[in-house]
């Protein structure tokens, strides 16, 4: 009975005007994601090529991440080239700074995709699966068989969920291997890994607004109702609880600002320049001392950032699109906490390098920079899995509440 | 009759279940909003005062003119308006090292945010039935039937749909400007509310071109939920997709050089290749003097001591090397205008390679009405683009000012003492000017936002002329 029903779910969306509208959307907008997002990478890797540092030259530039094509995240603020000066380290900025445009909306990336278009999808599919068949009197027909309300109920879900991740997953497919296929990037097994993963997480999310699609259509009583429901509640999941989360932890943890922290070191360098005047010391000490007072400024600043971000993560969690979006770019590499982890390392790097650089400023022989992005498994111990996890919970209890909910609901 | 028509559409709607649920979504999260947002605004005026007092105080005691560029650095003050709009003030600071990750990975909740994404979906919703909806009940035909044209019954739709979803806004706004008003901190004035009342203008009209999309695809469609369905699609694609992918298409239909090799590469001429070329020219033009001197013979060789001692000893050498210092002088001069030009070509070229693209990234999202209001916001609040140019005048402005102050103090320094190393010696900088930030006048920002204003306006009165069209050529039966 169970994949009578399923059946049933996947032949009548094959033939709805719902789902010809949104998987043609779904589809132009995954495959347009990965078209732009792809050649944007080419662009920044040919870039790559120009700014790779000579040997001996006290640079750290990261090359871009293949997987910024799918997640871009702070892609833009980890492939900055940090250059040590004696006084500290200078970010340049690469392409993307100059073009304001850029900063008023976010990346179109496959993750904006899933995380925005794919939800709306979702719920489509989901807002009148019980109570459009109430509507048109077909529940009672079906229950009148002996056939049980969650087998119903799991059935739908199923060939619901089949009917979206089936186009869903062949169309990314489909792109990624084009994108695989020009010359570039390589794609080595752990990469594929992550990709995997990434897809995991969308799946996990699309399921949870199927689930909660699904809820609602078996508490309203008319699908209108539903439909409207779950187009606010989605705007406020996806779009205004985790943007005024960050804002609202934001009150909660004294940060210094960025100019604030730009400003102190301006200061301090400044002080130092006419004390080392006045007071005589050797121009190598001083810069050892500014630099450690340096370091002291920023380790305060990162700790209380610290704090802010895990503020701001167990608030905007609340939402899953907060979850999801924390969780895909962490695997991608492009994640907040990969992001704290480099700045510590071009840190420590700097601290590598300065003695060489203070010496003599003209021929350093500077190690190389190197960086080794987590795995997978650090990752997800690091809090990725929770987020996984924290997905998952939310479609089951969604799911629970669906089937609680069409427990009570009078099919008549 | 029209008066009849919009009032009972304004009465349905009130009491229908939508209604409720799209005044209740705005009325706590419209006042919720301004209320985090005014925290913040008030937070970053104390950071703002914090930090002014901070370069003051190092003003006070450790300013000299080596360092005191890098201290006096203008930067942009809060304004009052940042409790409603935050445009591009919320920048991640790439610039900086310890750039602040939190606002790319979310962007931030204001007011143009909340009407361009959350009000235009709540337009939709009220309007996604208003033919087809009818058409199922059969109302459609009785009201046909009575003496009503087409266009006053779809004008009355579309204006008491209008007026339905402008009624809960308005009060959720109401009650966000409580906020404001009741917050001694932020001293509105009237530029800020001349501005606000363009801004809610421009929504109007933003929202007038979704109430309008949403009646166009209803009297095209014969049921309500396909109708839903084609709005949500055309309403995805033109304000969750368009904008976003606008500054990607322009950066590869105009690619610019990258940022990272030219500012490396204007570096290098201005440094490395300056001093080669300082050494080369000088030496040139050292031994050119040498040959018409002879009394300069083995100058080059000889020590700071003997030269000091020389030009005591003999006038004709005084006068001699007098002209040999000045030519050292005058080929760095020439080495650092040559080098520096051809810097300035690689800057110009990038200069204006951005601002093509930039240019095109900004036409070709306005295709969409929500970067279209997006811009009409930020321009209006003083957030946006033409703020950051505005701030760069400002800038400049100071610069100048500054520079002019220091030539005047050092000259001061240099008549006091002759010997004074005029870089390193603490001053007392309470006469030097100040950065003064000040808004632009509000006349000048409505200019700027007309172009959105009017395109945003003839994509309303396109929507409006297609739905006319569509509804005479319906079936209503």
């Amino acid at each position: 009975m169970f994949r009578t029903i399923v059946r049933k779910e996947i032949a009548a969306n094959l033939l709805s005007y719902k789902f010809f509208i949104v998987i043609l959307l779904a589809s132009v907008l995954v495959a347009t994601s990965l078209f732009v997002m792809g050649r944007d990478y080419r662009n920044r890797l040919a870039d790559y090529q120009l700014i790779r540092p000579e040997p001996g030259r006290p640079i750290a530039v990261l090359p871009p991440n293949p997987l910024s094509v799918m997640a871009k995240g702070l892609e833009d603020a980890m492939t900055r080239s940090f250059e040590v000066e004696v006084i500290g380290i200078e970010a340049r900025t690469g392409r993307s700074s100059a073009n304001a445009v850029f900063a008023f909306f976010p990346a179109p990336d496959f993750v904006y995709i899933v995380k925005v278009v794919l939800s709306l999808v979702a719920l489509l599919f989901g807002f009148d699966l019980v109570c459009r068949e109430r509507e048109a009197g077909t529940l009672k027909l079906i229950l009148s068989n002996p056939v049980s309300r969650a087998t119903l109920l799991a059935g739908k879900w199923t060939g619901n969920f089949l009917s979206l991740a089936v186009p869903f997953l062949l169309v990314t497919g489909v792109g990624v291997a084009l994108f695989a296929l020009v010359p570039g990037p390589r794609w080595t097994g752990p990469m594929l890994g992550r990709l995997a993963l990434i897809l995991g997480a969308s799946l996990a999310y699309i399921a949870l607004f199927l689930s909660l699609g699904l809820c609602v259509s078996a508490l309203a009583r008319r699908s209108s109702t539903a439909l409207v429901i779950l187009l606010l509640v989605w705007a406020l999941l996806v779009f205004i609880l985790p943007n005024l989360g960050t804002l609202a932890a934001r009150q909660a943890v004294d940060v210094p600002s960025v100019k604030a922290m730009s400003e102190k070191r301006q200061q301090i360098w400044t002080r130092e320049v006419l004390l080392s005047i006045s007071e005589r010391g050797t121009w190598a000490a001083r810069i050892a001392a500014l630099n450690d007072e340096f370091d002291r400024l920023e380790e305060d600043y990162r700790l209380k950032f610290d704090r802010l971000v895990r503020l701001s993560k167990k608030i905007n969690r609340v939402s899953p699109a907060a979850a999801f979006v924390y969780a895909a770019t962490e695997i991608a590499g492009t994640g907040i906490g990969e992001e704290s982890r480099l700045k510590e390392e071009v840190i420590r790097y700097k601290n590598r390098a300065l003695p060489d650089l203070t010496r003599d400023r003209t021929s350093a022989a500077a190690p190389a920079f190197a960086y080794r992005c987590r795995t997978v498994g650090e990752v997800l111990a690091a809090g990725g899995l929770f987020d996984l996890a924290w997905l998952v919970v939310f479609g089951v209890v969604f799911f629970g509440a669906s089937y609680a909910a069409i427990l009570r609901t009078d099919v008549r | 009759m029209l008066g009849l028509i919009v009032l009972k559409e304004i009465r349905s709607h009130l009491l229908s279940f939508r209604f409720l649920a799209v005044f209740v979504l705005l009325l706590v999260f419209v006042p919720a909003t301004v209320v985090i947002l005014t925290n913040d605004a008030v937070r970053q005026q104390d950071d703002y005062s914090r930090r002014q007092a901070e370069i003051e105080s190092y003003l006070s005691r450790y300013a000299h003119f080596n360092r005191l560029g890098g201290v006096v650095q203008p930067s942009q003050p809060p304004i009052p308006f940042l409790a409603l709009v935050r445009g591009l003030t919320s920048e991640p600071n790439l610039n900086a090292f310890d750039s602040d990750p939190l606002p790319v990975m979310f962007p931030l909740v204001d007011l143009t945010f909340i009407v361009a994404v959350l009000l235009s979906l709540a337009a939709l919703i009220l309007s996604y039935d208003a033919v087809s909806g009818e058409r199922e009940d059969g109302t459609l035909r009785l009201v046909l039937t009575n003496g009503v044209r087409r266009g006053t019954v779809l004008f009355g739709k579309i204006l008491g749909s209008a007026a339905a979803l402008f009624l809960p806004f308005l009060t959720a706004m109401a009650a966000g400007l409580v906020v404001i008003l009741l917050n001694p901190r932020l001293a509105w004035r009237g530029s800020d509310w001349g501005a606000l009342a363009g801004i809610l203008a421009g929504a109007f009209v933003y929202l007038g071109v979704f109430v309008g999309l949403g009646v166009l695809v209803s009297s095209r469609h014969a049921s309500s939920s396909a109708s839903i369905l084609t709005s949500l699609f055309v309403w995805v694609l033109v304000v969750l997709v368009v904008p976003n992918l606008s500054p990607y298409a322009a950066s590869l239909l105009r690619p610019t050089p990258s940022t990272i090799a030219v500012g490396r590469e204007v570096n290098r001429l201005t440094d490395i290749e300056r001093d080669e070329l300082g050494r080369k020219l000088s030496a040139e033009r050292r031994a050119a003097v040498v040959r018409d001197n002879p009394v300069l013979e083995g100058v080059e060789r000889m020590g700071e001591g003997e030269v000091q001692e020389a030009i005591k000893r003999d006038p004709v050498f005084a006068k001699a090397h007098e002209i040999f210092r000045k030519e050292s002088e005058a080929a760095w001069t020439e080495a650092n205008r040559i080098q520096g030009a051809k810097a300035e070509v690689l800057r110009g070229d990038l200069r204006r390679r951005e601002e093509a693209q930039t240019k095109l990234a900004l036409g070709l999202s306005m295709a969409s009405p929500f970067a279209s209001f997006t811009y009409l916001a930020a321009d209006l609040s003083n957030t946006g683009m033409r703020n950051t140019r505005h701030f760069g005048r400002l800038s400049a402005a100071f610069w100048t000012s500054y520079r002019e102050y220091a030539r005047k103090k050092t000259e001061e320094m240099r008549a006091a003492n002759p010997t004074v190393d005029v870089w390193n010696t603490a001053v007392d900088v309470r006469d030097m000017p100040r950065f003064v930030y000040t808004e632009e006048a509000l006349a000048a920002r409505f200019k700027a936002a007309v172009v959105p204003f009017l395109l945003l306006a003839g994509l309303a009165l396109a929507v409006f002329a297609a739905s006319v069209l569509a509804f005479n050529r319906a079936d209503v039966r």
